[in-house]
């Protein structure tokens, strides 16, 4: 009985939370109306996905291999972003190239998604500047995971 | 003897050694690229400059020798700013190319730069362009950009196997190691001058592109592929959590020992190590089903038919096929169960024939232990094979590995007329489906124990890599089926791991005792 009484308190609290946020975001958006500026501004709901919010220039979104200007990858099989991902879910194997100047190109390049945390870290480690997580896609959510381990191919795009 | 004092330590050594050595004994390491332990010292890399109490310039710690009464400082400020000199006269030439050179993680020159250098380099022009990638052998990949010439391999080919394929060209800035009109490094010691080479500028063909040093973890074992017992490191790969790789052991190198190989082993133990995960048998077989066995049910199947035809006084009907890639705790196991408990004659040894030795370390016989085998009496002549078939009700073979050349026309012949025959092998291989029992075995480099080399002595071993699957060693199998057969019971008991078999080989055979 008093454990239902505690579900009931809860139940009143939380609309009162609610009815205080409506009459806040209410009073700012009436003060707006007649052109009344306030420092602080009435809340919007973006309305999503039709409406996107900007991502920050900084931020870290899907990786991408860059390409030399002959368009090999950039990738010399270093493996430093291998050795550095804390989530251990990329994998290269090397292969070699004719030029004596390239010598290394990656064969595999697999980066396995559903276990990557964006970190970041395997764009720092690189030392050729061939990974980067500026493409600004963040969605790429899959049914299933196999789809998620992007390959080469994928990751040059 | 000389006292000496290296950093305000006082040091005694010997007379004669140079300060470089005295300074290793005491635990202080002074950098060096060109020396190396087993060449006389050149001292092209100025890199051991130290300052010697009332001598005016630095000397070289590689060549000096020491004199009584000596204060050598090696952390002084003029050191540490010649060091950071030479370093940086070096890297002004060096291409820096860490990111896709084999040598990273396990560079001199990194570790150096690492250490007394970090500086930004004040060199603006265009480096020198050279050859980057020259087939100097039919294992070895040179890079000239690379090469920071303290010539190593110039003084291995012309000290240690004595055919000077490679020498120093040009002068100056153009200065550079090549071979001789393009004539190829080929001699079967070349592997090691990959090893030596203190930066990537020549690299193993086998190694190259294949893993990063880092990822490799070494362990101590002993190569099994001649008599000589070469000391050597394991170097596998534990692999990555998510990604499985296609094999574990990426390469093999020297391990120091002075009365046995040196610093060096030959090309043969160093690239002939796929064995170790190709076609690697890891389950227990009978009668070519897929079913599963445990190792305890199939020892005591194998107890039970050694016993029956024991308790029949038919143990003569028992034949025994050996080969001397067993360790010597094993082959000791081996006759007190059949040649002591059940008293059986027909044992014999299927060893690859003597092949090429050469003068250095290669030896003529291909599998490690036939000293050890003679030593604890076994014959190792050839068998008459037909006369050794006859009348066999119950046979076993030890074959891991099998080598491909092995001729096995004669016995397959007779395993049809064999009532049981069970076969010990580490490999898959088209005679394992002849055979009514296959066990899979480990491998020297998956196991513990000793082995005898050509000359007699006698090298412990322990495990460098984790046993595939259900692969076992045999000397565990051997102190099982002796506790299985009861014949001798506290005997056996006593045995847990090859160190308390080598024990009582000690106490029972004296060269063993002697040669510890």
């Amino acid at each position: 009985m008093i454990k239902a009484l505690g579900y009931f308190i809860e139940i009143i609290k939380g609309s009162l939370i609610t009815t205080r946020h409506f009459m806040v975001n209410m009073w700012f958006h009436t003060l707006k109306l007649f052109r009344i500026k306030t420092k602080r501004k009435g809340a919007v709901t973006i309305q999503y996905p039709e409406e996107k919010r900007d991502i920050a220039s900084r931020h870290r979104s899907l990786h991408r291999l860059l390409k030399r200007e002959d368009g090999k990858p950039r990738c010399v099989v270093c493996m430093l972003c291998v050795t550095v991902c804390p989530s251990e879910c990329i994998y290269v194997e090397a292969a070699e190239d004719p030029d004596p100047e390239v010598q290394k190109v990656p064969s595999t390049f697999i980066i396995d998604l559903s276990r990557c945390c964006f970190c970041g870290f395997c764009v720092e480690a690189c030392p050729e500047d061939a990974i980067r997580m500026d493409t600004g896609q963040i969605e790429f959510a899959e049914y299933s995971r196999d789809k998620l381990i992007y390959d080469l191919e994928k990751l040059t795009g | 003897m000389a006292k000496i004092f290296i950093d305000e330590r006082e040091i005694d050594v010997a007379e004669g050694t140079t300060i470089l050595k005295a300074a290793k004994s005491a635990g202080l390491n002074i950098p060096h690229l060109c020396y190396h332990k087993a060449f006389i010292p050149e001292g092209t890399c100025r890199m051991c400059l130290v300052e010697i109490e009332g001598i005016p310039k630095l000397e070289l710690a590689c060549s000096t020798q020491v004199r009584d009464g000596m204060e050598v400082s090696t952390k002084s400020e003029s050191v540490i700013e010649a060091r950071k000199g030479v370093l940086e006269c070096l890297l002004a030439d060096h291409p820096i190319d860490c990111p896709i050179c084999d040598k990273a993680g396990e560079c001199k020159l990194q570790d150096y730069y690492e250490e007394y250098g970090l500086f930004e380099s004040e060199f603006n022009e265009e480096k020198e362009k050279r050859q980057k990638k020259i087939e100097i052998g039919k294992n070895l990949i040179h890079d000239q950009e690379r090469c920071v010439l303290c010539r190593r391999c110039v003084r291995f080919l012309r000290e240690i196997t004595k055919n000077e394929e490679l020498g120093v060209f040009q002068r100056g800035v153009h200065t550079e190691v090549s071979t001789y009109e393009g004539i190829l490094v080929d001699n079967n010691y070349s592997g090691n001058l990959a090893e030596i080479c203190p930066v990537g500028a020549i690299t193993d063909k086998d190694f190259r592109f294949k893993a990063r040093s880092w990822f490799l973890q070494r362990s101590e074992s002993i190569c099994p592929l001649c008599s000589r017992g070469c000391n050597i490191y394991v170097e596998s790969h534990q692999g990555f959590s998510r990604f499985s790789l296609p094999k574990r052991v990426y390469r093999i190198r020297t391990r120091e020992n002075q009365i046995i190989n040196g610093f060096w082993i030959c090309d043969k133990g160093r690239y002939e190590y796929s064995y170790l995960d190709q076609e690697r048998l890891d389950n227990i077989v009978v009668n070519n089903s897929q079913d599963s066995h445990s190792w305890p049910e199939i020892t005591s199947l194998i107890a039970g038919e050694i016993g029956r035809l024991y308790h029949m006084k038919r143990s003569a009907h028992i034949g025994l096929i050996l080969q001397s890639w067993l360790s010597n705790e094993e082959l000791f196991l081996i006759d007190k169960i059949f040649r002591n408990d059940i008293n059986i004659e027909k044992i014999c040894f299927l060893d690859p024939p003597e092949e090429a030795a050469d003068d250095f370390l290669l030896t003529a016989e291909r599998t490690p232990n036939r000293r050890g085998a003679k030593e604890l009496g076994f014959d190792l002549q050839p068998a008459n094979w037909e006369k050794f078939l006859e009348d066999v009700d119950l046979l076993f073979v030890f074959a891991s590995p099998i080598r491909d050349d092995t001729d096995f026309s004669l016995l397959k012949a007779a395993l049809d007329k064999i009532e049981k025959t069970v076969l010990f092998a580490s490999h898959n291989h088209e005679i394992n489906s002849s055979f009514d029992i296959v066990l899979p075995m480990s491998l020297i480099a998956e196991k513990g124990g000793s082995l005898t080399n050509i000359v007699g002595s006698v090298q412990g071993f322990s495990n460098a890599l984790d046993a595939p699957g259900d692969c076992r060693p045999a000397w565990q199998f051997l102190v099982e089926l002796g506790n299985k057969l009861a014949l001798n019971i506290d005997f056996y008991n006593q045995f847990s791991d090859p160190e308390s078999i080598r024990e009582v080989m000690k106490k029972e055979i004296s060269f063993f005792r002697e040669k510890q």
